[in-house]
């Protein structure tokens, strides 16, 4: 007879007894919530014995369950260690979810806008409890996600997996690819620093070279949100990344996986007759079970790699803030985010039509149709020979092209610029210019020349100095302005650095940091002498403001004939000088200025 | 034994003509249900397309006067005198050229090499990008470097005092003043007029 009207835990409690009853309920719960599965299942799983009851509970949450209906409850032993596979399938899903957690954190303390997304970096990185530490690990997983992604698909090609009926999983494969690489390259301009900026500018400028001009022209507003970036632009970005290219990434994982199962993890090639195709047929013998054996190895990896990954960002990796975004600067040597360097590299070769938007359409559709081009049943190496020579020569071809791609391929800077760039140049891919990290005491106003390190002795430096000071200020015999007026005028008129005059004076021997990098200049200008013909530069230091001080670099030297770049040079190995219609050489000017102010941190580069 | 023997030869006979028999494929014409659910696709389709369309001129920006993007107006005191320093206005990222012989360009002031932004060097009275070391005239034409092309200019159309109004070419060469007066300068940046060449 019930206590209660209706059949209750505690008429279990009266008839098995209290602790009885409570572990039945206990188990009851268990079996509900792994859709089949009660304790005594769970811990033979667990001590590796085989189930004691038919039919085999450790199937019933593939048959029953939600989360495990998308695994298969057995694998082929051949595709479940390390070979041939290397996971990278497995390690992609992993790496979507992964950033898809630490990018929630991130937007938690995120605000799409350039007036605060800068401030919002550093506040992250500096004022939110592990904030840094996550952005790292974000920044890194969508590095490591790339490569993965790309080691993925070659693993595929080379095992030939993408044969029939594989094609079409290759096809969704070749639009995630397409759709990681997009996600990374809009989470580039996120940061709104001016690596993000340049980089993005770059990439974003190969939409606009779509045609028809039409075309390209509107693709470009659509995508930027005007015709540069701006505040459109970065709410744009963020939107793709956050919402609607991750919303696609899952769908096409979804049916990527889905199709993955119905047709099995394809086999070894060797472990199969040519045309064979097995994977759906495993023999009892050959079967691994979801659980415990898979299931344990993918806890396991996901341990581990994420052990991997909090190692790395602990000590070995932290993500690159630049400056604040400046449209006005460009970052001299900026190029695109690295697994688009190829797209860079390939447009040195022409024209940005074919180059930029052309070839890597031809490309993805290649990829796309190629199962349908390689037809042959073999999967075997040996068969496979023109085939994957393809594979070679396209993997050749896109390394070489992302080694064209770098900054330092094929594009030539003046000598001026270089120069220049060494001194001012703001923190960036771990390097700095040289004038930034002086301390601020050393930065005594002053008008300082690289002519001081010219003098052989050090003794002989204010001579030096002085006769230079006597240069500046000569006349020339046939009516012309002194050097100091054009300099001045220069100054005056391009830099709005207005000076009464141009009084060259040492630089202060207690200044030692200032010195070297003087001396520095000096030495750089002498190795550019070809291009730089007699050249000196001034380092011009005003005070602005209390704690604020304007650092002017200027180079004067005579222009000499270059072709692409490159210095022209007479029979007798000297270079050739550009002549005015009377015969005098033509002197040109260039100067840029920073401004340093009292709590500006600036390091020299570790090992600079 | 003789039954064995009859059902083989049957089979053979069977057998033969079948391989030659081409499926016949009835189509029958599309009874009212049918062709009302083609008609109602084409509907949805069409309804899609034009909700694409609409979608696409959605997002497609607007830009107000004065802003990058949109058209700006300058008056005759922004307009530099001829072979004088070009105007520079950074919110349109563009240059005010006003070359003597040639007339009024107006240039749009991002390097045609790898999008720097060249600047006025009034000392070497041309302009030089900081990148690249690209040279280019006061009217925009491409002097030394790796740029392409010379420098993109934007549409313009010159209101002069008189009441006339002069426009751009459709490769932006620099337009003719004539010793009349300009009363304004109008900025179209959102029509970029480039060149083939480095002329």
């Amino acid at each position: 007879m019930s206590v209660l009207p209706f059949p209750s835990f505690l008429d279990d409690i009266k008839e098995k007894g209290l602790k009885r009853a409570v572990f039945d309920g206990v188990n009851e719960v268990v079996e509900r919530i792994t859709a089949g599965m009660n304790l005594q299942d769970i811990r033979e799983a667990l001590r590796g014995e085989a189930p004691s009851r038919k039919p085999n509970p450790r199937l019933q949450p593939h048959a029953d369950g939600f989360w495990l209906h998308m695994r298969p409850s057995y694998f082929h032993k051949s595709v479940t260690g390390v070979y041939p596979e290397f996971r990278l399938g497995w390690l992609s899903t992993y790496f979507v979810f992964f950033e898809t957690i630490t990018g929630i954190f991130l937007m938690v303390f995120y605000t799409p806008s350039p007036e605060v997304a800068y401030a919002n970096m550093l506040t992250i990185m500096s004022n939110v409890p592990l904030g840094q530490f996550m952005r790292d690990l974000h920044r890194l997983g969508a590095e490591a996600m790339v490569i993965i992604v790309t080691l993925h698909m070659l693993r595929t090609f080379l095992t030939a997996s993408y044969k029939k009926p594989r094609e079409f999983t290759w096809a969704t494969g070749i639009i995630l690819i397409f759709l990681t690489y997009f996600l990374s390259f809009s989470g580039y301009l996120l940061p709104w620093d001016q690596l993000a900026l340049w980089a993005v500018t770059i990439g974003a400028s190969m939409v606009e070279a779509a045609p028809p001009e039409i075309v390209g022209t509107n693709l470009n507003l659509l995508l930027r949100g005007g015709p540069d970036i701006g505040a459109n632009g970065l709410l744009r970005f963020y939107l793709l990344h956050v919402l609607a290219v991750p919303a696609l990434l899952f769908m096409f994982t979804g049916v990527h996986y889905y199709k993955v199962i119905i047709h099995g993890h394809s086999l070894p090639p060797k472990e199969e007759n040519i045309g064979e195709d097995t994977a759906k047929r495993v023999p009892l013998d050959k079967r691994v079970y979801f659980i415990p054996d898979v299931l344990t190895s993918e806890i396991m990896w996901i341990a581990v790699t994420t052990l991997i990954l909090v190692v790395l960002v602990t000590w070995f990796f932290h993500a690159p803030l630049e400056n604040h975004a400046d449209p006005q600067v460009t970052p001299l040597g900026t190029t695109a985010p690295w697994y688009f360097l190829w797209v860079q590299g390939a447009l040195k070769l022409g024209d940005k039509v074919l180059w930029g938007i052309i070839f890597p359409t031809v490309l993805l559709v290649f990829f796309i149709i190629w199962p349908y081009i390689d037809t042959a049943p073999s999967r075997r190496w040996a068969h496979r020979r023109i085939q994957l020579t393809v594979g070679f020569v396209i993997m050749s071809m896109l390394v070489i092209f992302s080694y064209m791609g770098l900054a330092e391929f094929g594009v030539v800077n003046s000598a001026d610029t270089t120069v220049m760039y060494h001194l001012t140049k703001e923190p960036a891919h771990n390097q700095v210019g040289t004038l930034r990290p002086i301390p601020f005491e050393e930065l005594q106003a002053g008008i300082y020349t690289t002519r001081q390190f010219e003098a052989l002795d050090e003794s002989e430096q204010t001579t030096v100095v002085n006769a230079f000071n006597a240069e500046l200020e000569m006349v020339n015999t046939d009516g012309g302005r002194a050097i100091a007026e054009d300099v001045l005028a220069y100054l005056g008129t391009s830099q709005n650095l207005p000076l009464s005059s141009l009084e060259v004076v040492p630089v202060s021997s207690s200044s030692r940091e200032l010195r070297e990098v003087v001396e520095g200049f000096a030495h750089e200008l002498e190795i550019n002498e070809n291009e730089l013909h007699n050249a000196w530069g001034l380092i011009i230091v005003t005070d602005v403001q209390d704690d604020l001080k304007r650092i002017d670099v200027v180079i004067r030297w005579e222009d000499v004939e270059l072709e692409n770049g490159k210095v022209v040079f007479d029979e007798a190995g000297e270079p050739v000088l550009r002549l005015d219609e009377n015969g005098n050489t033509i002197p040109r000017l260039n100067s840029q200025h920073i401004y340093i102010h009292r709590d500006s941190q600036y390091f020299a580069a570790p090992g600079a | 034994m003789a039954t064995v023997v009859s059902t083989e030869t049957q089979a053979k006979v069977t057998a033969a003509p079948k391989e030659r028999i081409a499926p016949r494929v009835e189509v029958a014409a599309p009874n009212r249900r049918e062709f009302l659910y083609y008609i109602w696709g084409a509907s949805i389709a069409m309804l899609l397309g034009g909700s694409g369309v609409a979608l696409i001129w959605f997002a497609l920006p607007r830009f107000a006067e004065g802003t990058f993007g949109g058209t700006f107006t300058l008056d005759s005191s922004r307009v530099p005198v001829p072979g004088a320093a070009p105007t520079q206005v950074p919110e349109g990222r563009f240059w005010v050229s006003n070359v003597a012989n040639e007339g009024l360009v107006v240039l749009f002031g991002v390097c045609t090499h790898l999008g720097c932004l060249p600047k006025w060097v009034s000392t070497n009275n041309r302009f030089e990008c900081p990148c690249h070391g690209s040279k280019f005239e006061l009217n925009g034409k491409y002097i030394e470097g790796p740029a392409p092309r010379s420098l993109d200019r934007f549409a313009t159309t010159i209101t002069f005092a008189d009441g006339t109004s002069a426009i751009s070419d459709e490769i932006g060469d620099p337009i003719p003043i004539e010793g009349k007066i300009v009363a304004s300068v109008a900025i179209n940046t959102g029509r970029r007029l480039r060149r083939t060449g480095k002329n």
